[in-house]
């Protein structure tokens, strides 16, 4: 197998009325068989940005412990937290700095930037950004995603409504991937509040 | 490796009537097919083998005890990492008290047991009287012994009861062909065979080996990527077999490990500019 289906992974973001909402599955796996069905794949950088990681498991822990300790300085250096902006290029200016032995992982990352206005955006394994107005999509299930969002998806959703939205296109798509799923784990983020959510899955 | 050219004359595969050779007898010459027509047949072969090979992505397990054979099956079909069916029937009804499982290709099990069946019927019907499991299961292993080494993929098992009483069988696309007590095929056996090993007796009523069948496809689906779907239990008895259950694993996870409401803090932020 490939290895970015090593693990198997599915993450999705989706933007709302002054919120987004980002998603991902749960199940670590070794190929076929199942190790883990509680896997952190998304993380909060800061209160506003957010950044899932799909593809191998141990270069998304790696990535993340190396964006943490930048956003850290950059925080001691500036006093106030990063744009999501400039983070995106951040992490492409990380990834990039590995071109010819790269993280084996795709990032998606979403944050609220200037005026509450939602920012989405993804990036390959060598830190092409790809922005976004709707959703980004990547992992193992990226095609089934791309469907279900495609056919779900409305502009100027409110919180509530996202947060279903986003659910039913994950569910929907990892029930047709054998290597991702075993649950979900959803991020709701408005001005005022993140709310994290739990999904009930199809744990098979 | 001997061409038949039987096969020109008539469009249907040749099952022995009308064959020229004395060797074989009305019912074990095995059917011809047409061969491809290529420049490089090996390399062609070579490319077939590759195409069906990754596709035991299945759990299936059939064992006897006291009260018969209890055969159970997932339903996921998988095509490397995208799961193209969660409703495919893995256990083909041969007759109505021989059952076989399928793992391996789709369409070979399919066509292979359909063949079995037939010759099942020619034999009864030319004996006046069943044929053995055992019987059934070496006439399949040696048509599948034929076709070696040409790309079939089939790890079947053949559950039946016949006047000895319950019979049990393993055969496969190799040509091997195994006689025991309990056997699980596919990519989630290993887990299947924890769960079923560490609760067989063979003193258990059908209800318990029911459960038992059901609980070890659940922890295969559960844990093998390449399996879920369906969990459908069959039991052979002496009047033949019976559909006993077919659950959905979602479901099942819910009903043996129900989830406890836990209010969880929630996070309120203001957002910080």
């Amino acid at each position: 197998m490939q290895i970015f289906e090593y693990n198997g992974s599915a993450v999705v973001a989706m933007v709302g009325k002054n919120c987004f909402a980002i998603a991902s599955d749960r199940r670590l796996g070794v190929q076929l068989q199942t190790i883990a069905t509680d896997f952190q794949r998304i993380s909060k950088i800061h209160d506003r940005v957010f950044i899932g990681l799909s593809g191998l498991a141990t270069d998304v822990q790696t990535l993340y412990q190396r964006l943490v300790f930048r956003h850290k300085l950059y925080q001691l250096r500036e006093e106030r937290d990063m744009k999501p902006e400039t983070f995106a290029s951040l992490v492409s200016a990380i990834l990039y700095e590995k071109r010819f032995g790269p993280y084996l992982c795709q990032p998606v990352i979403a944050g609220l930037g200037d005026d509450d206005k939602p920012f989405i955006c993804t990036m390959d394994s060598i830190g092409a950004k790809e922005l976004a107005k709707d959703f980004v999509v990547s992992g193992t299930a990226s095609e089934s995603l791309y469907g279900a969002c495609e056919a779900m998806y409305k502009p100027d959703m409110e919180a509530e409504e996202l947060f279903e939205t986003i659910s039913q296109a994950l569910l929907s798509s990892v029930d047709r991937d054998c290597l991702s799923g075993w649950g979900g784990h959803v991020y709701i983020v408005t001005p005022t509040e993140i709310k994290e959510r739990i999904l009930k899955g199809r744990m098979d | 490796m001997k061409l038949d050219t039987s096969g020109l004359e008539t469009t249907m595969p040749v099952i022995g009537f009308g064959s020229n050779s004395e060797m074989l007898d009305g019912f074990s010459s095995v059917p011809s097919f047409d061969l491809p027509r290529t420049t490089d047949f090996d390399g062609f072969q070579k490319k077939a083998v590759e195409m069906v090979k990754p596709a035991k992505g299945t759990t299936t397990l059939a064992f006897i005890f006291k009260e018969g054979v209890m055969v159970a099956a997932d339903s996921r079909a998988s095509m490397g990492g995208y799961i193209s069916s969660q409703s495919v029937k893995k256990i083909i009804e041969i007759n109505p008290y021989m059952l076989g499982t399928m793992a391996g290709g789709a369409a070979d099990c399919q066509f292979w047991h359909r063949n079995l069946g037939i010759k099942c019927r020619l034999h009864e019907l030319a004996n006046k009287r069943r044929i053995s499991v055992s019987g059934a299961s070496k006439l399949l292993a040696n048509m599948l012994y034929s076709y070696r080494g040409m790309g079939l993929s089939v790890g079947t098992m053949i559950a039946g009861w016949d006047e000895t009483g319950p019979g049990l069988y393993y055969v496969d696309n190799e040509g091997g062909r195994l006689k025991g007590d309990r056997f699980s095929v596919g990519s989630g056996s290993p887990y299947a065979y924890g769960v079923l090993d560490s609760g067989y007796k063979f003193d258990m009523s059908v209800e318990e080996a029911s459960e038992l069948a059901r609980r070890s496809i659940y922890h295969a689906t559960f844990r093998d990527g390449a399996s879920g779907g369906v969990a459908s239990v069959y039991h052979v008895g002496p009047q033949g077999w019976k559909k006993l259950s077919g659950d959905d694993v979602g479901e099942l996870h819910y009903h043996y490990y129900p989830v406890t409401p836990v209010t969880a803090e929630h996070v309120m932020e203001e957002a910080a500019e």
